[in-house]
């Protein structure tokens, strides 16, 4: 069976957001700054939750800040 | 450093602190054949309550010093944001996991010492043992999890 990972596009939303630092999203998602490290280093996947909070902080479908694709397979 | 950090480091060094004096009492009790039941029973009294006692109060410790120097490097009143969010409760579940694995271990490797003809008190020492060698083992493993994500 073929691994899928989760891939995010948070470095870029931050930067298309007037360069937010990762501790002012980590404040408005409501976690620590290593969390977003881990996330955006795609160390860690969120949970559902933490994923629509993410959306939410940049005004964003889902979709457009997390995708699921086959590992090595990065936009 | 987090919130999670911060407690496991301060656990880390009360429970190393606290194996480092049980070893110290424990081991000439053992070499001198002195193993009466009251002082082993008393040392573990000893270990179990400062194991507490230490870790309660180095972890307020720890956020005191930690917000006198957040408040002198930016010269704000604004505490330090310590929150545990959702990747540090997992990181804590599986430190916990590897803890309650360990000292399954050590205490039937303790019982077994009991089944091959060793004295009670020698299977009660083991068992204080493993309970400190899990914590700290338990801790470490934290570190490990943090490092790769989760």
């Amino acid at each position: 069976m073929q691994k899928h990972q989760v891939h995010n596009n948070i470095r870029k939303l931050r930067f298309n957001n007037g360069e937010m630092t990762q501790e002012q999203l980590a404040e408005k998602a409501g976690v620590t700054r290593q969390t977003i490290i881990a996330i955006e280093g795609g160390k860690y996947a969120p949970s559902l939750e933490l994923a629509f909070k993410i959306a939410l902080v940049f005004g964003v479908p889902l979709q457009d800040v997390f995708s699921y694709e086959l590992e090595g397979d990065e936009k | 450093m987090s919130y999670r950090k911060i407690s496991i480091s301060v656990s880390l060094v009360s429970t190393l602190l606290i194996m480092g004096y049980y070893l110290l009492n424990l081991i000439p009790m053992f070499q001198q054949g002195d193993l009466i039941s009251e002082r082993v029973f008393r040392l573990a009294a000893i270990v179990i309550i400062a194991s507490i006692v230490l870790n309660i109060a180095g972890n307020i410790l720890a956020h005191i010093v930690i917000n006198i120097v957040h408040a002198i490097q930016t010269q704000s009143e604004k505490e330090v944001r310590m929150i545990e969010d959702e990747r540090d409760k997992l990181i804590g579940l599986k430190g916990t996991q590897v803890s309650y694995i360990v000292f399954s271990l050590g205490v039937l490797a303790s019982m077994l010492t009991f089944v091959f003809g060793q004295p009670g008190l020698v299977m009660f020492s083991l068992i204080i043992i493993f309970s400190l060698l899990a914590e700290i083992i338990g801790n470490l493993s934290q570190f490990y999890f943090d490092s790769q994500g989760s």
